[in-house]
């Protein structure tokens, strides 16, 4: 199959302002996209460009194979679409705005399946803007998935969510995922791009400037990792110093961590212990995060949280 | 259902849910004309050319909830889902925009329609109010008026900023115009020059039409004046209306 999203060299320009610079990627079926990004890096412009609600002013956008600009009644049919600040009209509920959007496809979902798939059916006649955050934003989900879409567009879906509601968001994206569409999203939550994404993009500054796994950018960007254990018994120190990925070696009393980096080096430390024949317990690894990741490629620390 | 069904059904219902709309649209004129029948009575007085005051003035009410409906209700409803973010989402869709305007419009067109015609009603059947001319033309004449004035509130909606900025011209607007249509106080009782200024009103324009439909005396004057209106007013609007 090809793929479901192909950007070439998207430029965008608000007046003297260039959002983005040349972004090029692509998405492929059936899996979790992610694009993450500082505020203001372009995120939200690029998916809207992608979704056909604004025009790019040069590059290539393909989505499903169909030009956003040029097809966009076909593009609405086949894709779903989550828009970063969503409201309905006020004074309907759940399951009108559902019946109502499902009317305006040619081959819709059906509402009442929607809505128990989404855990809303008790809220089927309550007013949309009477639900919890949670709750809105899981009618808001529904309307992107009423038509069948083969691929997903969400913005920003769990901003301003508890994290209690943000847990049962991300079940529901992977339950898209295995009910077969392609989904693609952005995110400023490290957590949010490492627990669900399938391949991780980095926007900053209007290009992308990573674009892998979550192990692979971590492990492309050669980011620390630490491993831990306890020894009884003589520490072969030279010998561990001496690995090439190793980059320090600390002893406290009994635990010892070592600091180095790559995806191979705590096998060679453990390599190093059993050829010495130290016993090494409670072996801990930590690895480096996303959040790291970000803050080497970008300088910037991600958005805080909203409380 | 179509779609278009659908969406008239949905737009039909969540404005009949909303107060406002239903207290000016369809409540407030036979409200108005039970009031005003109960206080003047309807019989025949020298002062309305030997008619009663119900049925020479019954029509003049249709202008308050035209008005209202048009150029307050339709803004701040829309301004406030355009600034939502409501709107928008409408366009992430097939639909056609066009679509929703007319279900909204066709909407709100027979809510008030339906509250004119439960005012003629109530001045028909409980104070004995007969038209010289006749009813439908009197309907025809409040069909076309509210038209007119939705199509304004629409085009209002276009230009305006913000929905502060709606919620204050709508009614900076409304009150006057009310005032010198003559729906409320005689057009006799103002001095010349103010009189002549409001022929200039569209709404004033409605209500000689209205009388003119009800007295039997039907003019052209004002159905030439409102067809303009109607045209400037949906050119306005299809020019300056933003989604988002």
């Amino acid at each position: 199959m090809s793929d479901v999203v192909v950007c070439q060299d998207v430029v965008k320009a608000y007046g003297d302002r260039q959002v983005l610079r040349g972004v090029s990627f692509a998405v492929r079926p059936g899996e979790v996209f992610g694009m993450i990004g500082p505020n203001g890096a372009g995120k939200t412009t690029l998916m809207e460009c992608i979704e056909g609600l604004r025009r790019h002013d040069g590059g290539a956008i393909s989505v499903l194979g169909l030009d956003p600009q040029r097809q966009t009644r076909e593009l609405r049919e086949r894709t779903g679409v989550q828009l970063q600040s969503s409201a309905l009209p006020t004074r309907i509920t759940v399951r009108e705005a559902l019946e109502l959007f499902a009317s305006f496809y040619a081959d819709p979902a059906d509402p009442r399946t929607l809505l128990e798939r989404l855990g809303l059916a008790d809220k089927a006649d309550t007013y949309v803007e009477k639900l919890s955050g949670g709750q809105r934003q899981r009618v808001f989900i529904a309307l992107a998935l009423v038509n069948r879409p083969e691929v997903v567009f969400l913005d920003e879906l769990t901003t301003g969510l508890e994290p209690q509601a943000r847990l049962a968001i991300w079940d529901v994206v992977r339950d898209i995922r295995d009910a077969g569409t392609t989904v693609f999203l952005t995110t400023h939550f490290m957590e949010e791009a490492e627990r669900l994404c399938d391949r991780v993009a980095v926007l900053d500054r209007g290009r992308v400037v990573a674009l892998d796994t979550v192990p692979g950018l971590v492990a492309r960007l050669g980011a620390p990792t630490r491993l831990s254990f306890t020894v009884e018994g003589e520490l072969p120190l030279a010998r561990l110093e001496a690995l090439p990925d190793v980059s320090r070696v600390r002893r406290e009393g009994q635990r010892v961590t070592v600091h180095g980096s790559g995806e191979r080096f705590p096998q060679e430390v453990v390599g190093v212990l059993s050829q010495a024949g130290v016993w090494a317990k409670d072996l801990e690894t930590e690895r480096a995060s996303l959040e790291a990741v970000f803050l080497e490629l970008t300088g910037r620390e991600p958005a805080a949280e909203a409380a | 259902m179509t779609a278009f069904a659908r969406l008239t059904s949905a737009l039909a219902k969540r404005t009949l849910r909303d107060p406002a709309a239903v207290f000016f649209m369809l409540a407030f004129a036979p409200f108005y004309a039970v009031v005003m029948g109960l206080i003047f009575g309807n019989d025949p007085r020298p002062e309305f050319g030997g008619v009663g005051y119900v049925d020479a003035n019954l029509v003049d009410f249709s202008a308050i909830v035209v008005a209202i409906a048009g150029l307050v209700l339709v803004p701040i409803d829309l301004v406030g889902q355009r600034e939502t973010g409501a709107l928008r989402r409408f366009r992430a869709t097939p639909l056609r925009p066009i679509a929703y305007v007319a279900a909204d419009l066709l909407v709100r067109w027979v809510i008030a329609l339906v509250g004119i015609g439960l005012m003629i009603g109530v001045g028909v059947l409980g104070f004995g109010a007969r038209p010289e001319g006749s009813l439908a033309g009197v309907l025809i004449m409040a069909a076309l008026g509210t038209l007119v004035f939705l199509a304004l509130g629409y085009a209002l909606t276009a230009v305006v900023p913000t929905l502060g900025v709606a919620q204050l011209i709508g009614n900076v607007l409304v009150y006057p115009l009310i005032i010198l249509s003559g729906a409320t106080v005689p057009l006799a009782l103002l001095p010349a020059g103010v009189q002549a200024a409001a022929q200039a009103s569209p709404l004033t324009q409605l209500v000689v039409g209205l009388q003119g439909a009800w007295a039997g005396t039907p003019a052209w004057t004002p159905v030439v004046a409102l067809t303009g209106v109607l045209a400037a007013a949906t050119l306005v609007a299809a020019r300056y209306f933003r989604w988002e």
